[in-house]
């Protein structure tokens, strides 16, 4: 408990605030220790802002994020989501910070995936089950199809590339990082409190620049849960890289949706839970 | 309002006759059959007696009093096939069978029933050489579902019938998909017992199945009881249909089957099927021309079931996408009969199975295909 920090945010006056990047503010906080004693300090605390999305005047959901890059974020949720599936769906997008609010034009019906979003699948129990919860999902998710090919090298090389990208990260430890990479270096870096949010900017900047994803992986700090992974496969990513652990069903979804998951990169290791075949690695047995 | 397509697992709706019917012998009836000597329970008696005339005229039975009641099919299989195999016994299936068969007999199989079963195509089709070859010797009895449950595949079943009696061997005919569609004349093919359920293609309500037993053959009940008949006698009597039949019988589910077969013999059991088929190639077609479908078609068609799959999609969630995004009723998964999707290459997964009613009509089908052709249009990247 000697070391034990409790940060106790104070009243603090909008002008004395550090802004050091535009993603964070900075205020006095007090620093405790365990035997009662403190000190008054000025702390770096990531930005927290609520951001609406409206799509044909219909507001469909509040994003709590950094608030940055709302563009990418916006189209990057709507493209994963299935309310936009090409470039030329998207009509207009507006953005009006003052009231948090992103407006975004579609010509794609997108009437039958609202009406299914996010409805829970209820199936029976002939047959072998599904590995979905979200029926939307079972149905824009598919099997990606891609020739890349990763070093373990390459892939402890591009997560160090990412951790000297962070700076918020530095500043704040309130920040999920997350990347674009070929195996041979970093195309894109974005961060941002949610790793969801994170990997749509990554999504939604490929949608608006057209770029492919089916050679590139995407490097997070986040835990690669089924949400992550459902998200990278609906868009046709094939490698997903983090410096934390995977869960049961990321896993599972992993195999059945042919993407290579690499978790726990960290000291020179990595641990490849699917998708071995794009991993260049000997493998000397098992134990 | 749903649209319903799974008349394979019970017909939606039934005929107004039946509705009328069952609540006019649960009002006006009442009484239970066979156990009194008052005007209802005549009444009621007459229901029974009637029903099995019915189902007498529709399969080409001479003797109604062949004809006994059961809850649904699975227990008029099971009647047989406990009452008739014994340690020792070999029998003859299809790879098409419903669990209604082949879960019978794997408990049967370890009191030393010996099970083989007959090929089949993946396109359903049986393999009569090797139904020949594996007659001889013959084995105790031979069981065949009529028309698979699963895609609609007919069966060869008046050539097996013909192959059976030829052999000396009792054919058990599963006729659950068929009966109400498809035409079987259960004397002149001498079949040895024929089970089905009431309330699919016969258009009853639920609860209610039948069973025919050849009378030359002597086939243990699965039950014994009280069957108003006989009563200062300890023993069952051996008589039909008293010997398969005890305590009270479903009579509203009876009348109700009644009606249903009434409605098919007026409407005309060819008119049924011809709809039905029609229903199906329609919706072969339409399905044929979506990307990523497979579908499992029969060499011959004997029922409207249809079944496919979608790449890359669970059948499980199709189905669910089918009713949370359109209320159409469908039915997925491997349809309780797993050996039969093992032979149509559809296991584990199994399938969505759609399957139209007589009630269902072209518009229902072009409905449905509607609704796969928008949800495709969302699928993948």
């Amino acid at each position: 408990m000697g070391d034990f920090e409790r940060v106790m945010i104070s009243v603090a006056d909008e002008k004395e605030m550090m802004l050091p990047t535009d993603k964070t503010v900075s205020l006095e906080a007090l620093i405790c220790d365990a035997s009662g004693h403190g000190n008054l300090r000025h702390q770096y605390l990531v930005k927290e802002v609520p951001v609406t999305i409206f799509v044909n005047d219909r507001e469909l959901v509040t994003l709590l994020c950094t608030g940055h890059h709302l563009d990418e974020l916006a189209v990057g949720f709507l493209r994963a989501e299935g309310f936009l599936e090409s470039r030329k769906d998207l009509e207009s997008l507006r953005i009006d910070e003052d009231t948090g609010a992103v407006r975004i034009a579609s010509s794609l019906d997108a009437s039958l995936v609202e009406h299914l979003w996010q409805k829970r699948t209820i199936t029976s129990g002939c047959g072998k089950g599904t590995v979905f919860y979200h029926a939307i999902d079972a149905l824009l998710a598919t099997p990606v199809s891609s020739d890349v090919h990763i070093t373990p090298a390459q892939v402890w090389e591009r997560m160090q590339d990412l951790h000297r990208l962070s700076q918020t990260y530095r500043d704040t430890h309130g920040v999920h990082n997350t990347a674009l990479a070929t195996p041979e270096q970093i195309l894109l870096f974005r961060d941002d409190i949610g790793r969801h949010n994170a990997v749509d900017m990554i999504i939604g900047h490929a949608f608006l620049h057209d770029l492919r994803l089916d050679d590139k992986a995407l490097i997070t700090t986040g835990r690669l849960t089924s949400e992550i992974l459902i998200k990278a496969a609906k868009v046709g990513l094939p490698v997903i890289i983090s410096r934390n652990t995977a869960t049961s069903l990321a896993v599972e979804l992993a195999a059945a949706l042919n993407v290579t998951l690499i978790g726990y990169v960290r000291n020179g290791k990595s641990t490849v839970y699917s998708g071995l075949d794009r991993v260049a690695c000997s493998v000397s047995g098992e134990g | 309002m749903s649209l319903y397509l799974d008349n394979a697992a019970t017909s939606h709706p039934k005929p107004q006759a039946v509705y009328e019917r069952v609540r006019h012998v649960l009002e006006e009836v009442g009484a239970s059959p066979g156990r009194g000597a008052y005007r209802l329970a005549r009444e009621a008696s007459a229901v029974l007696a009637d029903a099995r005339k019915k189902l007498a005229t529709l399969f080409g039975i001479a003797d109604p009093q062949q004809i006994v009641f059961t809850a649904n099919a699975t227990e008029s299989i099971n009647v047989v096939l406990k009452g008739w195999l014994r340690p020792g016994d070999r029998v003859l299936i299809s790879s098409l069978e419903h669990n209604a068969v082949v879960r019978p007999l794997a408990r049967l199989a370890q009191i030393g029933v010996q099970v083989e079963t007959v090929p089949n195509s993946p396109s359903g089709h049986l393999d009569l050489d090797e139904f020949r070859r594996l007659l001889t010797p013959p084995p105790r009895l031979v069981v065949l579902v009529h028309a698979c449950n699963v895609n609609g595949a007919l069966q060869p079943a008046e050539e097996v019938a013909g192959l059976c009696r030829h052999a000396g061997v009792p054919l058990l005919l599963d006729a659950a998909q068929t009966a109400g569609v498809q035409r079987f004349l259960v004397d002149e093919w001498a079949l040895g017992m024929l089970a089905c359920s009431g309330h699919k293609g016969l258009l009853g309500p639920s609860g209610v199945g039948m069973l025919y037993i050849r009378p030359d053959l002597d086939v243990a009940p699965l039950r014994e009881g009280g069957t108003g008949s006989r009563s200062e006698e300890e023993q069952q009597p051996l008589f039909r249909p008293d010997r398969y039949e005890c305590g009270t019988p479903n009579l509203p589910g009876i009348a109700g089957l009644a009606a249903g077969v009434e409605f098919i013999l007026k409407e005309g059991i060819d008119a049924i099927r011809h709809h039905e088929l029609e229903l199906a190639t329609m919706l072969e077609q339409g399905l044929e021309e979506l990307p990523r479908v497979r579908l499992y078609r029969p060499e011959i068609r004997g029922t409207g079931a249809v079944s496919f799959n979608v790449a890359h999609l669970n059948p499980g969630d199709l189905g669910h996408l089918l009713d949370a995004g359109f209320d159409i009723a469908v039915r997925t998964g491997l349809h309780c009969a797993p050996l039969a999707h093992k032979a149509l290459g559809s296991f584990p997964a199994g399938s969505v199975r759609v399957a139209p009613g007589y009630f269902n009509t072209r518009d229902h089908i072009e409905q449905f295909l509607n609704a796969m052709r928008s949800l495709l249009r969302h699928a993948g990247r």
